[in-house]
């Protein structure tokens, strides 16, 4: 069964990602759904460096790279002059990882959200610091191995859940996507497009350096996310009315952690309090949406 | 004063700013891993004692090519429409679909197929070779005969098929009742087979003579001439009359003779002749026993027709063996001896020891005796213990020097005693012998391994004539291989039928058409293990776009300029049309 | 035509004549009254201007970089703290050519809270590549601004334009705020020679290695050259249309001076009512108006000292672990001369203490006294502390 993705292409090849970066997925799926009218802000993550050493991009729209804290500011202030200017066609994205929207990048996401800034804002999390070298950052989940949250320092905190973060600030649009999706991605993406004010998207990509498992795992994995309910599907309109996009065939969480060498030491005991931790979100999320009493 | 001019091109010569794009870095120098396009061979295929490219088929039914479907099976079966309706469907056993939910219901697929093009007069455009100027003859138009005669005129050849009754078909025609296979299904494809250039000559018996009398006229004949005639009870009783030879009733039967039947019949046998006789009685206002030595699940006749006999209300007596026949009036006594089951076989099937001395005494009209069946005469059976035959899967060719080659093949020699495995050994026949002609006996046997599917034994005609087919591998997917992510829970389509009563009545066919609707959406349950079906999630899950879209024969191609050889399109591919190898440095 | 402005006002009044699309502040004392006035010039419709209310001056100056990459003309201001703050876009800014203008108001930089005059803030950021004018009255606030805007979009440079807090930014003086007419004229629509476009997609600020990194900066500094060399032409044209002009520096009574005494700010006023009584005892001594500190007039500056023997700089900053910060760049201008006046030290007004008459007369009559300065800097003003209070 074939899916239903347009054929343009808005990114090249020859860009220096990791063989199976789930980032590079992410991208080309997003730009394919927005098309060539679209300026990027892109604050420091992988995707400065993917996108190309001076003078080549990979990327065949305008970027503007940026600060690493300023995505939501940068995005501010391209928006306005394409006002001035009387520009209504071009979207203003920005397009930053997890440390630049969960952590260092928040407080100008904040801002720029309050103000209902008129930008998509798209985080593509890999759930750790990257590009520096897998250090962990308020996305990475519980249970992970990373650089700074090594042997049995593992990351003892749940990841930050952004999407209800910025659902307090009764943000117009947020809705949650996979790179095994590829339809939904490009449906919410195109949803976004044509919605006013602040609208962000949170990307699940999958990143085989950083994980520790094999390359041709990265959609695979992905996809077991979402089946084991621990990256949902689903969007929030006005901040208030949730939908769940997607109902998974909710295998048990030791489906998705085993695959991963960044989690090869949790024991049966912790995997089941993740799956008790899992659960119980999702039955938050399933009485959000009004699926459950 | 003059204004000096804009200072721009001095102090903003390097400035960051990218504007050529990342095309010129090469990164396929990462790889150390490489993907390609392979497609491999799906099970059913191999299962297929006649090869049939199934997967194929049912790729280009979801893509309402029904006609390139259709000639898809021809290029290794003439007799869709007829394997669609008979056959046992080995195929579906080895579906590896029905290791998810259900198998896929192949031979409805197939059936639909043939009677869409049926329907809609569609002649098939085939490949075929050059005229050749040997000429064979073919002895039986039955399923082996007309198949060997219609590939070897695929091969070039010119070939006289030589059928004793006044009409071809064999036991298609006079055999295989009529709810089973109706009349004009089966006189289209012998048409069609006709019109790939056979020539039918009806009415015409050989004697024992004619082998001998074919060199000079014949370069090869091939012996498809089948098994006609049931094999003796061996009991006492046995030539009184009202003990018939089942066989011979069904060919009563087709002749439109034999309309009125007393009651109650009993049929010995387990067999598909059995199962056949037992229905055909019914429909006739019979009462039908069949009397069976094993159990129900050790009949050697397809379960599927079982379960309709018995749905139909034949009755079935089990572990009895006949021990004698008397006259009794207008009745004859059947008396059996009662077996037990001491055990089971290597195959699961039961060994039987009579029952100490118990009898029984079965009081009927008439009974039809449909064990052990063989050739009309006996010079129509393969020779024994010659050491210049060469014995294949379904067939045995004999090489005589300057004299023409005789082939036997169909029930004669064919390992299972089935249409489709007929159809196998006609292939078989019409490679091997195209590969004597040309290279002498000694080269058949390896020549034809290429040819194999998955392995084998079934045979491709069209990878013999060099088509696509022949660069699959032979490797067979297996369950395991398929990326389940991709397929929902789907159930199988259920095959409308008559209604029981209506089955009892008559002789109209039992099993009704299926839509095209109903025909794609089964056809796109299929997995497509190992052929590419152009989902494109090569294309599209690749991050650094490396496949590409073009008119070549998988409709893309890999940009090994830029392939980093990550292996995402391999995992992703869902029917393991792809490989991942090491790349050579 | 004239008014009655303070500094703050002033600036807003230029930013209002130059057309500026784009403002993005965040408020902090006393910056406040330039935020506020242009907040309600864009609310009443006196401006047509989109201001993005920020959440921190790191996002002010990030937003500006965003709009000033899309072609527009921008403005920010900000004061001690948020320049602080800004620190790492400052670099941003100059590393991206992007023509920013920026009202910088001196003050000084906690621990303590200190919201009044001190120029460590802007002079800590004299290495970030803006270009730094300093301003000593509200007329020239207003002049100079509208003089930003020209020369940073003719070199690809941010301007900082810095003024005193409260004693500039809060203080009302006479203005003459020129006609929108000869300002246009002055400074026509804003024509970007790069943006962010569609049509012509590239990408700003990619990753740089090695091999092009040091042409881009060497290009920055020749824009600094650049800058020096255009400065007077853009005063020459803004004298011919509004009659007045203020120079890179500013001597006066310099040319038979033995000691000039060099100054910034608000100070310099302070500096020229000293200087006119000291003449007047017949104390042969001149005042030397800093204004341009980035580029720095190297060459301007040695024709002006050469012929003295002592120029006394009064800093009110401090490099810790150096000296004055005009000191210094003073210092680095003369030392390659091979006769040059002796540079004495002064550190005075931090924190916005007040610099009176009598501590500049001190500074003089201490600069007259010793041949050579006793240190590098010394300390005006300084309260004695008891020992009893120190072991507090």
């Amino acid at each position: 069964m074939q899916l239903d993705v347009s054929d343009r292409e808005y990114m090249y090849s020859g860009h220096v990602g990791c063989p199976g970066c789930g980032a590079a997925v992410a991208m080309r799926f997003l730009l394919k759904a927005l098309g060539d009218k679209v300026i990027m802000v892109l604050p420091a993550c992988c995707w400065s460096v993917i996108a190309g050493p001076y003078p080549q991009s990979t990327l065949r729209i305008p970027v503007i790279h940026s600060a690493f804290e300023t995505g939501g500011a940068v995005a501010s202030g391209v928006r306005a002059a394409l006002d001035m200017k009387g520009d209504k066609e071009t979207t203003v994205v920005t397009w930053a990882g997890d440390g630049g929207t969960f952590d260092i990048g928040f407080q100008a996401l904040s801002g720029a959200v309050e103000r209902n800034e008129d930008f998509i804002y798209v985080c593509y999390d890999n759930e750790a610091y990257m590009n520096t070298g897998i250090q962990r950052s308020s996305s990475t989940p519980y249970g992970a191995w990373t650089t700074t949250t090594p042997g049995t320092e593992w990351k003892k905190m749940r990841k930050k859940n952004i999407v209800e973060a910025l659902v307090a600030h009764r943000i117009p649009y947020a809705a949650t996507a996979n790179i095994a999706f590829p339809e939904d991605l490009t449906r919410k993406a195109k949803k976004a497009k044509e919605t006013k004010g602040s609208r962000f998207l949170h990307i699940y990509a999958s990143c085989p350096t950083g994980w520790k498992i094999p390359s041709e795992m990265a959609i695979k994995i992905a996809r077991m996310a979402v089946q084991t309910n621990i990256f949902p599907l689903y969007e929030v309109e006005g901040g208030i009315k949730y939908t769940i996009n997607y109902k998974p065939k909710e295998y048990p969480v030791r489906e998705y952690f085993k695959l991963q060498g960044r989690f090869s030491h949790l024991t049966d005991k912790d995997l089941a309090q993740i799956q008790e931790m899992v659960n119980e979100d999702w039955e938050m999320l399933l009485r959000k949406a009004g699926e459950r009493a | 004063m003059p204004r000096k001019k804009a200072v721009t091109a001095e102090s903003l010569r390097f400035f960051p700013r990218s504007y050529l794009s990342t095309e010129a870095n090469k990164t396929g120098s990462w790889r150390f891993l490489k993907p390609r396009y392979e497609e491999k061979t799906a099970p059913c295929s191999a299962a297929c004692p006649a090869g049939e490219d199934i997967a194929r088929v049912e790729i280009l039914t979801t893509q309402g090519m029904f006609k390139e479907a259709w000639e898809t099976i021809l290029r290794e079966n003439p007799f869709p429409a007829v394997c669609g309706r008979v056959c046992y469907h080995p195929c579906e056993s080895r579906c590896n679909r029905g290791e998810f939910d259900e198998a896929i219901a192949i031979h409805s697929i197939e059936r639909f197929l043939a009677d869409t093009a049926g329907r809609n007069e569609m002649k098939p455009s085939l490949e075929r070779l050059t005229s050749k100027k040997q000429k064979i003859a073919v002895v039986g138009a039955g399923p082996s005969g007309l198949s060997a005669a219609y590939f070897l005129a695929l091969l070039g050849y010119g070939c006289d098929v030589f059928e004793a009754s006044e009409e071809p078909g064999g036991i298609l025609r006079w055999g295989i009742p009529l709810y089973r296979l109706p009349l004009a299904a089966l006189r289209k494809e012998v048409a069609q087979i006709q019109d790939a250039g056979v020539r039918i000559f009806t009415e015409k018996t050989l004697s024992k003579g004619f082998i001998d009398e074919a060199k000079g006229r014949y370069d090869a004949v091939f012996m498809g001439s089948g098994h006609y005639r049931s094999g003796d009870m061996g009991v006492p009783g046995e030539d009184l009359e009202g003990v018939e030879d089942g066989l011979k009733f069904l060919q009563k039967m087709r002749r439109g003779d034999g309309l009125k039947l007393e009651s109650p019949v009993a049929v010995i046998g387990g067999g598909n002749s059995a199962v056949d006789v037992a229905r055909s009685a019914l429909r006739l206002g019979s009462r039908a026993i069949i009397v069976y030595r094993r159990r129900r699940q050790d009949m050697p006749a397809f379960p599927g027709e079982v379960a309709s006999a018995l749905e139909e209300g034949v009755e079935l007596m089990e572990l009895l063996a006949p021990a004698k026949v008397e006259q009794d009036g207008k009745d004859l006594v059947l008396h059996v001896r009662r077996l037990k089951v001491t055990g089971e076989d290597g195959k699961g099937r039961g060994i039987v020891a009579p029952d100490g001395k118990k009898t029984d005494k079965i009081r009927v009209r008439r009974i039809f005796s449909a064990i052990g069946e063989g050739p009309e005469d006996p010079w129509l059976e393969p020779p024994q213990g010659d050491k210049t035959a060469i014995a294949l899967e379904n067939c045995l060719l004999l090489p005589r020097g300057k004299n023409p080659v005789v082939i036997y093949g169909g029930d004669l020699t064919a390992s299972i005693k089935s249409v489709v495995n007929a159809v196998a050994s006609g292939k078989e026949a019409a490679m091997a012998l195209d590969i004597l002609l040309r290279e002498g006996p000694k080269a058949v046997e390896s020549a034809l391994r290429k040819f194999r599917v998955g392995g084998g034994p079934s045979l491709s005609m069209e990878a013999y004539l060099k088509g696509p087919r022949a660069e699959r591998s032979p490797h067979v997917v297996a369950y395991p291989e398929i990326n389940k992510d991709y397929f929902e829970l789907a159930r199988r389509l259920s095959q409308p039928r008559l209604l029981i009563e209506e089955r009892r009545r008559t002789f109209e066919e039992v099993e009704l058409r299926v839509s095209a609707n109903i025909a794609i959406r089964e056809a796109e349950r299929c997995f497509h293990c190992g052929l590419c079906d152009q989902c494109d999630n090569c294309y599209l899950f690749c991050p650094d776009l490396a496949v590409l879209r073009d008119d070549g024969i998988h409709k893309r191609r890999i940009n090994y300029d830029y392939c980093k050889g990550c292996g995402v399109c391999v995992v992703e591919c869902p029917r393991n049309a792809m490989a991942l190898e090491e790349e050579k440095v | 035509m004239k008014k009655v402005l303070e500094g703050s006002q002033a600036v807003a009044e230029a930013v209002r004549l130059a057309g500026v699309g784009v403002i993005s502040a965040y408020p902090i004392t006393p910056q406040t009254h330039i935020v506020e006035e242009l907040s309600r010039y864009c609310a009443d419709g006196t401006m047509n201007a989109k201001f993005l209310r920020v959440e921190s001056e790191h996002s002010a100056m990030a937003a500006l970089i965003g709009s000033a990459s899309s072609g527009i003309r921008t403005f920010t201001a900000t004061s001690g703290q948020g320049l602080a703050l800004m620190h790492e876009l400052l670099h941003w800014a100059s590393g991206a050519r992007l023509p920013i203008v920026m009202a910088e108001v001196n003050r000084a930089l906690a621990p303590g809270w200190n919201i009044w005059v001190d120029q460590t803030d802007s002079l800590a950021q004299r290495d970030t590549g803006w270009i730094q004018l300093y301003c000593e009255n509200s007329q020239e606030t207003l002049d100079t601004t509208l003089m930003a805007y020209r020369l940073a979009e003719l070199v690809n440079l941010p301007v900082m334009v810095v003024l005193d807090a409260f004693f500039l930014s809060h203080t009302y003086e006479p203005v003459d705020v020129p006609d929108q007419k000869k300002v246009d004229r002055f400074l026509p629509s804003y024509v970007p020679k790069f943006q962010a476009d569609t049509k012509n997609p590239c990408a700003f600020g990619p990753l740089v290695a090695p091999d092009n990194y040091m042409e881009m900066r060497y290009d920055i500094a020749r824009a600094m050259d650049d800058a020096l060399e255009r400065f007077p032409e853009v005063e020459d044209e803004y004298a011919r249309l509004f009659g007045r002009r203020y120079g890179a520096m500013e001597p006066v009574m310099c040319r038979d001076a033995d000691i000039i005494l060099l100054t910034s700010g608000t100070v310099t006023s302070t500096t020229r009512l000293v200087v006119k009584d000291l003449r007047k005892k017949g104390e042969k001594v001149g005042v030397l108006k800093m204004r341009l500190l980035r580029p720095f007039p190297v060459v301007e500056l040695r024709e002006v000292l050469k012929g003295a023997k002592k120029v006394a700089v009064i800093d009110r900053n401090f490099s810790f672990g150096a000296s004055g910060i005009f000191a210094q760049e003073v210092r680095a201008a003369l030392c390659n001369l091979p006769k040059h006046p002796a540079v004495f030290g002064y550190v005075a007004g931090i924190g916005g203490r007040d610099v009176t008459p009598a501590l500049i007369e001190e500074v003089y009559w201490k600069t007259r006294k010793n041949k050579l300065p006793e240190k590098e800097s010394v300390w005006m003003g300084l309260k004695e502390v008891s020992d009893a209070a120190r072991r507090q």
